[in-house]
C-alpha cells in the first residue's frame, strides 16, 4: 500500500460491510475496535445506506490483545440474540484480532449452539491483502452459499439483481432503472436486489428466481453458486446506452425464452433517442471542430467505465481518452489500474477533453462534480431517487451532462 | 433493581482500563482518539499530518479533515508485509516527500495496527528530525488502549507542546487554553471579557488556532485552562517554561471560583474592582435554594460531551446530590482526586462507559433515578433528564454553575415529558 494523498483502496473488511450493511432482518457484529464500526455507519449512512442491518462493535482492549480474550465477543452475541433476535448474524472481521490471529469462524462454530435461532455467519477478507472488490465478491459468494433454501421457480417470472451493493456510486439509482425496465418490458418482478435493497428472507428464496442479472463482475461467482444449486441460468452485463440497453434486453430474453413487451421497449427507446437527439448536432461539431473536446476520459470501477465509454464512443462517436479502472484485480490491456500518482498525472495532462471519475478526484482536479460516476465520493447521498447511469435513462442522464459539460467549455 | 455487578466502584478504577461498558454492544459507541487528533490537525494552520495505519482509518478519518489549505494530510497505509515486519522504511520515504512537498510540521498519527505491533514511530521521529526541515511530532493512537477519544485530544496537544521552546514572558499576554480564536458559539466568559478591557493580549489556543500560535505560548503570563483537553500541556508549559495554569473548566463552587479568579489577579498584578462578581450574589442565592431542592436527590450521569463528569459529581455531591452511575468518557490521570472527594463527601458511585443508548436507557432506569444528567443519544428515556450538558463546555465561573444548577432545577420543577416515570426525588 504505502503514502496516500487520497484516499486509498479501501479493505476487504470495508468491502464486506458496505457489502451487508444494507441487508434488512440482519445485525453484524465487529469483533474489534469500535471506532472503525462508528466511521463505518457515518460513511454507510452518507451514501443512502441507513436502519437495515444493525451494525455493532464490541470493541477489544489491551488485555483482550495480550490474552486473547473473546468474551467480549460471546457477550455481545448473546445480547443481541436476545434483544434484536435477528435471524442471522454476520460477523465482520477487525485489524486488530487479524493481527494477533483470532480464529473468528472457529469462535462461531463455538457460540452456534447456544444460540440456534440466530445463525452466526463467519465473513472473511479480513487480512491486509485483500481488497474491497474481492470482499464484496466473496461475501456475495458467501451468501449465495449459506442463506438460500430450497425454492420451486415462482410461478410469474421473477428475476435477481446480483452486484447492487452500496460501494458503486448512485448504487441505488442504477438498480432501480434495471427493476424498471424488466417489470416493463418483461413483467417481471425481483426476488432479491442483491444487496443493496434486500432483506435476509428475499436472499433465502433467491433460488426461484427464472434469471439472474449479474451488474457487476464480482457477483459471477455468486451467479454460478446459484446456477449450480437452483438452475438459474444469468447474464453477466451492465447496460449502457439506448442501443446497450435494447442488446441487454435482447440477452435477456434469449436466456429466459420470454419474448419483451415490444411496445415498451420501442417507446423507451424512442423517448430515449427523441431527448438526445437535440444533443447531437453540439456533440457532432465538437466532435469535428474540435477533437480534443469531443474526447472522454473515465476512472472508476471497470465495468462502469467500460459500459460508459461503449455508450459514448459506440453510440455518440466521442473518442475515447485516457481510462482506468481503479483495482489491479481488474485491470486488462483495454483498462489498466491507475495508482493514484498515475491518475493524478493522468488528470494533469487531460486537457479540455470531458473527465468521469471519483468526486474526490474531480474535485482535486477542480472540476466539480457533475461528471462524477465513481467514488471516493466528497458529498452526502441521501437521495436515492436520482437519476441513473445505466438503462435507456441512464442514457439520456450521461447525455444530458455531457452536454452541458461541452457547453461549460465552449462559452 | 438492575444488577451492576460488572462494574466498578469509582475507588476501585485507576484508568480507564477499569471503566467497563454498562452493555456488551457499542452502537454506534464512541470515537476512536484518532478522531480528534485528525480534527486538530486539520484545524491548526501549518501543522500537517500523516495517518499511519489501515484503510480504514485512511478512508474513513478524512471526513473529519476540513478541506485542505496549504497543509499536507496525507496517509501511510501498511501492506499485509508491513504488518509483519514493520513499515520504517516506507514511513522515511514519506516523511521525505512530504518535507520536499513543504510541510513546515508532521504530526504522525500511528493508529491501531502500527500501536499493536509496536512500531517505534517515536524513535523514527527522533532518528529522521536531523535531515528535515518540517518539525515532527507523533501520537499513538490505538484505540484498544483506552474507551474513547480524549487521548487524542490532549494527547495531540502535548505533542505540540514538545514543540514549544523558552520565550521572554510579556506580562500582559495570557493563554486561553481550550477556546477557538474563531469561536462565535460559545459566549466569551466575563473573565476574559474582564482581561481584555484590561489591556491583556488574549491568545486562544484551540482548533482555529496556528501553530505559530502554539509556538508563542510560552511568553505568556499564564494560562486559564477552559478545557479538561489542554490541561495535559498546560502542565507540561507550567513544568517547562513556568507558565502558571489557572484550571477554570473543573471549578463550580462559588468559593474556589471567587479564590481562583483572585489568584489570577494576583498573578497578573491586576485588581477586578468587582467587574466578576455581578453573578456571585445570584449564584450563591440559587445554590441555597438548590441545596435545599437537591439534597438526597439520586441520579445518573450520561453522555455530557467533553464536559467531565467528575468534577460536575463532585459539586453536586456537595449539595446532596447521590450519584447513582456515572458514564466516564475517560478516566483521565488526574482524576483520584475527585474520586477521593466525592468519596470524602460519602459517595463511590459504579462507573461506566455507555456505548449503546437502546441497550443502556432501561438499565438507567431500572436504578428509579429521580434524574439523568446528559444524554443518551437516539433511545428514549423516561427519566427527568437534563439534556446537552455539553454547552457547558467552554464556559466558566459563576455563569457556569448557576447555568448547571438553573437547568437541573427547570427539569425538576417542569412538567412531565410523555411516558416519564419521575421518582419522588430526596426519598427513594
Amino acid at each position: 500500500m504505502g503514502l496516500y494523498k487520497f484516499r486509498p483502496v479501501p479493505s476487504g473488511r470495508m468491502g464486506t460491510l458496505w457489502t451487508l450493511a444494507s441487508i434488512r432482518g440482519a445485525a453484524l457484529l465487529e469483533f474489534g475496535c469500535m471506532g472503525h464500526m462508528l466511521y463505518g455507519r457515518v460513511f454507510l449512512e452518507r451514501i443512502g445506506v441507513s436502519d437495515a442491518c444493525r451494525l455493532y462493535a464490541t470493541h477489544i482492549d489491551e488485555t483482550d490483545v495480550s490474552l486473547g480474550g473473546t468474551e467480549r465477543l460471546s457477550r455481545a452475541v448473546a445480547d443481541i440474540a436476545e434483544r434484536d433476535r435477528p435471524r442471522v448474524l454476520f460477523l465482520l472481521p477487525s485489524a486488530v484480532p487479524e493481527v494477533i490471529g483470532t480464529d473468528l469462524p472457529a469462535l462461531c462454530r463455538e457460540l452456534q449452539p447456544d444460540h440456534p435461532d440466530m445463525r452466526l455467519i463467519p465473513f472473511g477478507c479480513g487480512g491486509f491483502d485483500a481488497g474491497q472488490y474481492r470482499a464484496v465478491r466473496e461475501a456475495l459468494l458467501l451468501l449465495a452459499k449459506t442463506l438460500p433454501v430450497d425454492a420451486e421457480k415462482t410461478a410469474r417470472p421473477t428475476f435477481n439483481l446480483i452486484g447492487s451493493c452500496a460501494d458503486i456510486f448512485r448504487f441505488q439509482a442504477d438498480a432501480a432503472e434495471l427493476v424498471r425496465t424488466m417489470e416493463g418490458a418483461f413483467a417481471m418482478t425481483p426476488l432479491c436486489v442483491m444487496t443493496s435493497d434486500t432483506s435476509v428472507a428475499q436472499i433465502e428464496r433467491i433460488g426461484g428466481a427464472h434469471i439472474n442479472l449479474v451488474f457487476r463482475r464480482e457477483g459471477l461467482p455468486a451467479a454460478a453458486q446459484l446456477q449450480q444449486r437452483f438452475g438459474t441460468p444469468y447474464l453477466f452485463a451492465r447496460p449502457y446506452g439506448v442501443q446497450g440497453t435494447c442488446e441487454w434486453l435482447e440477452q435477456v430474453s434469449q436466456i429466459t425464452g420470454i419474448s419483451p413487451d415490444r411496445s415498451f421497449v420501442e417507446g423507451q427507446r424512442e423517448e430515449a433517442l427523441r431527448l438526445i437527439s437535440p444533443a447531437l448536432p453540439m456533440f457532432r461539431h465538437i466532435i469535428r471542430e474540435h477533437p480534443e473536446r469531443g474526447r472522454i476520459s473515465a476512472g472508476g470501477h471497470a465495468d462502469v467505465v467500460k459500459g460508459i465509454m461503449s455508450f459514448a464512443c459506440g453510440e455518440l462517436s466521442f473518442s475515447k481518452g485516457v481510462c482506468w479502472c481503479d483495482s489491479p484485480d481488474m485491470a486488462d490491456e483495454e483498462l489498466p489500474y491507475f495508482t493514484e500518482a498515475q491518475w493524478t498525472q493522468a488528470i494533469g495532462s487531460h486537457g479540455k477533453a470531458l473527465l468521469m471519475a471519483s468526486g474526490e478526484a474531480l474535485d482535486w482536479a477542480g472540476r466539480g462534480t457533475e461528471l462524477q460516476i465513481a467514488n471516493p465520493d466528497v458529498k452526502w447521498r441521501l437521495n436515492p431517487y436520482e437519476p441513473p447511469f445505466v438503462g435507456f435513462r441512464g442514457a439520456v442522464h450521461l447525455t444530458n451532462l455531457w452536454v452541458n459539460a461541452i457547453l461549460k467549455e465552449e462559452f | 433493581m438492575t444488577s451492576l455487578g460488572h462494574l466498578k466502584r469509582l475507588s476501585a478504577v485507576r484508568s480507564s482500563a477499569g471503566v467497563k461498558f454498562l452493555t456488551p454492544c457499542a452502537f454506534p459507541g464512541s470515537h476512536c482518539p484518532l478522531h480528534p487528533a485528525l480534527a486538530l490537525a486539520g484545524n491548526i494552520r501549518g501543522l500537517s499530518s500523516l495517518v499511519i495505519g489501515t484503510p480504514e482509518c485512511a478512508v474513513y478519518s478524512r471526513v473529519v479533515l476540513p478541506k485542505a489549505q496549504g497543509d499536507l494530510h496525507w496517509t501511510y497505509v501498511l501492506d499485509a508485509h508491513e504488518v509483519v515486519f514493520g513499515c520504517r522504511k516506507g514511513l522515511m520515504d514519506t516523511l521525505q516527500k512530504m518535507d520536499q512537498a513543504g510541510a513546515k510540521a508532521v504530526l504522525l498519527l500511528g493508529t491501531c495496527v502500527p500501536d499493536l505491533i509496536g512500531e517505534d514511530i517515536e524513535g523514527l521521529v527522533r532518528e529522521m528530525q536531523p535531515r528535515l526541515s518540517a518539525r515532527l511530532i507523533s501520537v499513538m493512537t490505538g484505540h484498544f488502549k483506552c474507551n474513547s477519544y480524549p487521548s487524542g485530544s490532549w494527547k495531540t496537544l502535548k505533542a505540540i507542546g514538545a514543540l514549544m521552546a523558552p520565550r521572554e514572558v510579556r506580562p500582559r499576554v495570557v493563554n486561553v487554553m481550550g477556546r477557538s480564536p474563531d469561536e462565535t458559539h460559545i459566549p466569551m466568559p466575563p473573565l476574559l471579557r474582564a482581561l481584555l478591557e484590561r489591556g491583556f493580549t488574549l491568545r486562544c489556543l484551540a482548533p482555529g488556532s496556528a501553530l505559530e500560535d502554539f509556538l508563542e505560548a510560552p511568553d505568556a503570563a499564564a494560562s486559564l485552562v477552559l478545557s479538561p483537553f489542554t490541561d495535559p500541556l498546560a502542565a507540561d508549559m507550567e513544568q517547562s517554561f513556568g507558565t502558571p495554569a489557572f484550571r477554570l473548566y473543573d471549578i463550580y463552587d462559588p468559593a474556589e471560583i471567587g479564590a481562583l479568579h483572585a489568584a489570577v489577579a494576583q498573578r497578573l498584578g491586576i485588581e477586578w474592582d468587582n467587574a466578576l462578581d455581578d453573578e456571585r450574589p445570584a449564584l450563591l442565592s440559587l445554590q441555597e435554594q438548590a441545596a435545599k431542592r437537591l439534597g438526597g436527590l439520586r441520579y445518573v450521569c450520561a453522555h455530557t460531551g467533553p464536559l467531565g463528569a467528575l468534577p460536575m459529581a463532585a459539586y453536586l455531591a456537595a449539595l446532596g446530590m447521590e450519584p447513582l452511575l456515572l458514564h466516564l468518557e475517560e478516566f483521565w490521570p488526574g482524576d483520584k482526586r475527585w474520586t477521593e472527594l466525592l468519596n470524602a463527601r460519602g459517595y463511590d458511585p459504579p462507573v461506566c462507559h455507555m456505548v449503546n443508548s437502546d441497550s443502556d436507557a432501561p438499565l438507567l432506569e431500572g436504578l428509579s433515578p429521580a434524574l439523568c444528567l446528559g444524554d443518551l443519544p437516539g433511545a428514549r428515556v423516561r427519566i427527568p433528564s437534563v439534556p446537552q450538558l455539553s454547552d457547558l463546555y467552554g464556559l466558566c465561573g459563576y455563569e457556569r454553575t448557576r447555568s448547571l444548577l438553573e437547568r437541573i432545577l427547570r427539569v425538576l420543577d417542569g412538567p412531565a415529558a410523555p411516558g416519564e416515570r419521575r421518582a419522588p426525588y430526596g426519598t427513594l
